[in-house]
Formats: C-alpha cells, sequence, structure tokens
C-alpha cells in the first residue's frame, strides 16, 4: 500500500529523519512509537504530501506523491496532530466541504456522511459549530474528516493525545474498526495505545528505526524468558534450603525484603523451562506462602526505554543488538521500576500477552482501572 | 474550486470582515458622492471614483489578510494541502472569492451614477472609463494582498504589508519626478535588474548556471546599448517608474480614453501574483 525509501528530511543543519526506509500491506495497522521530536511527525507530513522530503521517495499505492500528488493524495486521509478544523462551521458544514474538496460525489455525500458520524459518535454534534466543542469532539470531528471519501490509507498523528481515558477506549475502538477496511498508520508515544490497537510497531527515534516487529514479538526479544521474580513470606535460609532439592531452578538471587517478614527471590530456570510450577510446589511443600509470582519479562515501556535509551548512549541500532541477551542491565532495568507501582506493572504485561487473543478483555480492564 | 470559493464567501459573513468591507466602501463612497456630486450640482461621478481610490489602502486588507495567514494559523492549510486539491485551484478559488465581494461592493455603488442620472446627462465614457480602471485596479490590488497573506501566518502583518505595498504604488508616480534622468544611472539601474533577474532565476529553479547566465546576458545587452546609442537611456528610470505606476494609468480611464496598453497591464497584475502566489506554496512544499 505505502512503500517508503531512504527518505531524509533536514532542517538546516538539523536532521530530522535519517535514511528511513519501511512499508506497510494492505489492511495493516502500522504504529509509530517515539518520544517527541523522534521525526514521527516530520515523516506523516512528508508521507501526506505537506511538506517535502530532502531525499528519498513516498509511494502511495505505487504513486510517487511528489510526482502526482493529486492522484496520492486522493488515497489518504490524513489527521494531523492538530485537527484541521474551521471553528466557525457546524459539523456537517464542515464535513461537506471536505467531502467537495475529496471530490466525493455530491450522490454519496449525504450518505457517507451519516455513516462515518455514526461510527465516531459524533451525530448528536451535527448543528454545532465547531469551535464550540470539547476537545475530544474535536478530535472526533478531525478523525471524521480523515474518513470522508472512504481513502485506501488513513494517517493519524497522535489521534488520542488529550483525550480522557473513555475518549481512550473510544477512539481505540475506531480504529480498530478502520484497521478492518484500511490501511491504518498512528503515531503515538504512549507504549500501551500502540499495543493496544496496532499489527506492528515501529519505534523511532532521532529520525532512525529502531526496530519494527509485532509488540508480542518486541517484548520476547528483549525479555529473559524464564526468569520469575517471586516474593515469599519467611525468612531466606529457609528459603535457600527449599530450593536446594529442585534441580529444575538453576539460579537462585536473594534481592532483599520489600515487605515485613518476606524475601524477594530472582530465579531462573534452565533453558526456558517452565519453572512456575516447580516453584509453588516447593514452596508450598515447605510452607512458605508465595505472595507475589512474576515473569520478569519486560512491558514495553521497558522496552522502549531500553531502545531509545539505547541508541542515545551508543548510537547503535537494529534489532540485532535487542536479541542478544543483555542480563545485567534488564535485571537493573526491572529493579529500577520494582520501586514503582507493581500492580500497576503487571497488568501491564498481563495487556500485552492477552491481547492477541482477546482485545475486549483489555478493554474492560482498562475501564474497571 | 467551487467549494473553496463559497467557503471563502461564507467565511467573510461568518468573521465580520466581509460585513466591515462591504460598510466602508458603500458608506465612503456615498460620502465622497455627496460631496463632489450632490451638494456641487456636478454630474461628475468618475471624480468620486477618483478620490476612493485612497479606499483600497483600506479595504483591500480587509479583504485579503486572512485568506492564508489565518489558515496556517489554524493549522486548516494541512487539510487543504493534503487534499487531492491541486494548489493553483485553492489559490485561484480563494482569489474568487475575495474578487466575487469587491464586485458586489462596486455593483451597490453604480446606484450613485444611475441616481444622478435621473436629474440630468453623465459624462458616460468618463464613468465607464473611471469604472473599468478602478475594478481592474482593485483586482490587481487583492492579488498582491493574496500574495502577501500567504507570505505570514500573522493577519495583522499581512494587513499592514499589504497597506505598505498598495501605499508604494501610490508613490511611483511622484517617486519617478525624483529619479536621476541620465544614460550612465540608467545603465546601473538595468545592470542591477539584471542581478536581480539572475538571482530570481536561480532561486527558483536552483540552476546557479542559468541564473549566472541570465544575469550575464542582461548587463552585456545593457552594456552594448549604452555603447552603441546612450541617447536610448535618457530618463528610462522615471520611464520605468511611471510604467510600473498603477494610477498613472487610471488617470487616462477618468479620461474616458482606454488604451489597449493599459488594459492587458492591469490584467497581467492578478496573473503574476496569483503565479507568484501558487509558486511560493508548491516551492515550500517541494524544496
Amino acid at each position: 500500500m505505502i512503500e517508503v525509501k531512504n527518505l531524509t528530511k533536514r532542517y538546516g543543519q538539523h536532521l530530522a529523519l535519517d535514511n528511513i526506509s519501511f512499508s506497510v500491506a494492505d489492511g495493516e495497522i502500522l504504529g509509530f512509537l517515539g518520544p517527541n521530536g523522534a521525526g514521527k511527525t516530520t515523516t506523516m507530513n512528508i508521507m501526506t504530501g505537506y511538506i517535502a522530503s530532502t531525499e528519498g521517495e513516498v509511494l502511495i499505492g505505487g504513486v510517487d506523491i511528489v510526482a502526482e500528488p493529486e492522484r496520492a493524495k486522493a488515497q489518504i486521509g490524513y489527521l494531523p496532530e492538530t485537527p484541521p478544523v474551521y471553528g466557525d462551521m457546524r459539523v456537517d458544514e464542515y464535513l461537506n466541504f471536505v467531502a467537495a474538496i475529496k471530490k466525493v460525489k455530491s450522490a454519496q455525500r449525504r450518505e457517507m456522511i451519516a455513516e462515518i458520524k455514526a461510527l465516531t459518535r459524533i451525530e448528536d454534534m451535527s448543528r454545532r459549530l465547531i469551535k464550540n466543542l470539547s476537545k475530544g469532539y474535536k478530535q472526533r470531528v478531525g478523525m471524521a474528516q480523515a474518513m470522508v471519501g472512504y481513502p485506501k490509507l488513513i494517517i493519524m498523528d497522535e489521534p488520542t493525545v488529550g483525550l480522557d481515558p473513555k475518549q481512550i477506549i473510544e477512539m481505540r475502538d475506531v480504529i480498530r474498526k478502520l484497521g478492518k477496511k484500511h490501511t491504518v498508520i498512528l503515531s503515538s508515544h504512549i507504549m500501551q495505545e500502540v499495543a493496544a490497537v496496532c499489527d506492528r510497531v515501529m519505534i523511532i527515534n532521532r529520525g532512525k528505526i529502531l526496530a519494527s516487529d509485532t509488540p508480542e514479538r518486541l517484548a520476547t526479544a528483549l525479555s529473559q524468558g524464564n526468569t520469575m521474580l517471586v516474593r515469599i513470606k519467611g525468612e531466606q535460609d529457609k528459603i535457600a534450603a527449599a530450593l536446594e532439592s529442585y534441580t529444575v531452578i538453576k539460579d537462585v538471587k536473594f534481592i532483599g525484603s520489600r515487605e515485613p517478614s518476606t524475601v524477594d527471590v530472582e530465579l531462573q530456570g534452565e533453558n526456558n523451562v517452565d519453572i512456575r510450577e516447580a516453584i509453588f510446589s516447593c514452596m508450598s511443600t515447605n510452607n512458605l506462602p508465595i505472595l507475589m509470582l512474576k515473569s520478569l519479562d519486560l512491558s514495553l515501556e521497558e522496552i522502549f526505554l531500553q531502545i531509545t535509551g539505547q541508541s542515545q548512549n551508543e548510537g547503535t541500532t537494529g534489532l540485532g543488538q535487542l536479541s542478544e541477551p543483555q542480563t545485567g542491565e534488564n535485571a537493573e532495568n526491572s529493579d529500577e521500576t520494582e520501586n514503582s507501582d507493581e500492580t500497576e506493572k503487571s497488568q501491564k504485561t498481563d495487556e500485552k500477552s492477552q491481547k492477541a487473543e482477546n482485545v475486549e478483555n483489555v478493554e474492560k480492564k482498562e475501564e474497571t482501572a | 474550486m467551487t467549494a473553496i470559493i463559497s467557503k471563502e464567501l461564507r467565511t467573510y459573513f461568518t468573521q465580520m470582515s466581509g460585513y466591515i468591507f462591504l460598510a466602508l466602501t458603500i458608506f465612503i463612497t456615498a460620502l465622497f458622492y455627496v460631496f463632489i456630486n450632490v451638494f456641487q450640482l456636478s454630474p461628475n461621478f468618475h471624480f468620486v471614483l477618483s478620490n476612493v481610490t485612497i479606499l483600497f489602502f483600506i479595504i483591500i486588507p480587509t479583504l485579503t489578510m486572512r485568506l492564508f495567514a489565518d489558515e496556517v494559523r489554524n493549522k486548516t492549510d494541512q487539510l487543504l494541502y493534503t487534499s487531492p486539491l491541486p494548489i493553483w485551484h485553492i489559490v485561484v478559488g480563494k482569489y474568487i472569492a475575495a474578487a466575487a465581494l469587491f464586485m458586489i461592493a462596486m455593483a451597490v455603488t453604480m446606484l450613485f451614477p444611475l441616481i444622478s442620472a435621473n436629474f440630468g446627462t453623465l459624462p458616460f465614457s468618463q464613468i465607464v472609463g473611471a469604472y473599468i480602471g478602478y475594478i481592474l485596479i482593485g483586482l490587481g490590488f487583492i492579488s498582491i494582498g493574496l500574495f502577501i497573506s500567504v507570505m505570514t501566518e500573522n493577519q495583522i502583518i499581512a494587513a499592514v504589508a499589504t497597506a505598505g505595498a498598495i501605499f508604494i504604488t501610490f508613490l511611483l508616480e511622484s517617486l519617478a519626478a525624483g529619479m536621476p534622468a541620465d544614460a550612465t544611472s540608467s545603465l546601473v539601474f538595468l545592470i542591477v535588474c539584471s542581478l536581480i533577474l539572475g538571482g530570481v532565476l536561480y532561486n527558483s529553479t536552483k540552476n546557479i548556471y542559468g541564473g549566472i547566465i541570465l544575469a550575464v546576458l542582461g548587463i552585456a545587452v545593457s552594456v552594448a546599448f549604452y555603447l552603441v546609442n546612450p541617447l536610448m537611456y535618457d530618463g528610462l528610470i522615471p520611464g520605468a517608474f511611471r510604467w510600473f505606476s498603477v494610477f498613472t494609468r487610471f488617470d487616462n480611464m477618468t479620461n474616458g480614453v482606454l488604451h489597449l496598453a493599459d488594459i492587458v497591464f492591469y490584467i497581467t497584475m492578478p496573473i503574476f501574483f496569483i503565479y507568484l502566489t501558487v509558486n511560493v506554496i508548491e516551492k515550500r512544499r517541494w524544496k
């Protein structure tokens, strides 16, 4: 659907994009992820033909955006960072205007606009002046605008920024629905959001693509797989003695005590062996209650921090680097986040693993959270 | 393009600037009509039109200042420039909307000579000539305002710069009188013009050789003519200023004389500035 080749953008001395290449398949939902100023918006602005690249080319459905802008742009709907709405128009007037400039045949306009309004849930606002709408509704009108004409490709720059949690969930729902008929590219600096809706995540920092994969695989690429963090009520000596008879558990590392009369232990199994059952039976036979048991897989936030942090510290890039085990650093990382809200973190990890099977569950979970 | 035109016309009447424009134009023209025609019992409406050229300072900026500046400030330019509309449709659409509003005001002022016509004979050719001139100048100035609006995202700056540009065209006539008329200064003037032309060519095509060749060619031709016949260059600078002076040509028209050259000059002005506007937008996006 879209092919980006060797895109480079310079603003004077500043290199905003550094030789970026990627392609997006039909019907894919791709998420750009990166800190502020990473080059997400610049990439999107170039892809939609709003600004020019210094070097490189963009093909939309095989059409070059620079050589044949009208044909290429006819296939794109774009929601920029700020929704491009006219405050002094009513929602209906605005959508009709957009339909006109996108050359939607007037016979289809009424029906199409009604459908889009239903999808973005702005029917009640049809007669309201856009300047009187709340930020969330303006954003939805902006999204409706991008959908007018049902372009094959919909590009959205931080579609959920500034929305309240309920609106964010609704917005994700809309994006998922869009993904069934259209190719969607969206950007965000929030990990969770991208993980919740995207088929593929592309991590961008300082104008470079650092990683590009499914959210799940990004997580496993960096995780240690079979390492568990366990909080056990009891004394350290007793626990060490109990663990001795279990040979499946290869590595035992006592971290210390975070709760009164408990001990935190990091346990590692041999070669991807699942050690959870072993831990359970070991502790139950020795009457040592397990208060917490969690995988040391990295959450997407940690992966993100690690990848972007790496590029800043070492200037190295690429997934090759990521797949190498970095036990020491990982342990440190997880140790730090341990101090913060544990329940939140474990929930995030849950979310990620459940996401593939059951998206709806995640939503409910978030709603209750 | 009709979508852009109707949207712009709507905006004029939802943001007050359309009402302000119409009110100012009609009220001040009426005022001059009362003082010059009614009180003096004169049928010469073309004198009224000559006097209200002063209005261009105020009315043209109110008409054009927001055209592009406002889009950029609201970030709605992203919608327009990423839509499948060609850029020139957007520019021409906006120009036509502003021009249409100007024509509406003109149509209303035509009531005044019609009122006078009830009380005697009017100098028909002078009035028609003055109207043609006045409208053409207005349409030209609107294109200048449009061009300036695309250069800034601040409406106030756009308005002040447009008023300034119109003011300079007023001054050209008086400036011409003060310019040196001898052949040597004319040569210097032509050399500077050649350099500027070369620079413009380089700037718009990024072709350094093209720019240099054009500049050198211009200088060579100017010097050659200077060496062959320096008399040709006498009075060239004032002549050029007068040639560009919008109002010198207008005087011909209020006398009821229509020169083809004048009409062509007035029609070229909007075409030139619309072309420049389209180019500025395109260039910003493709360089």
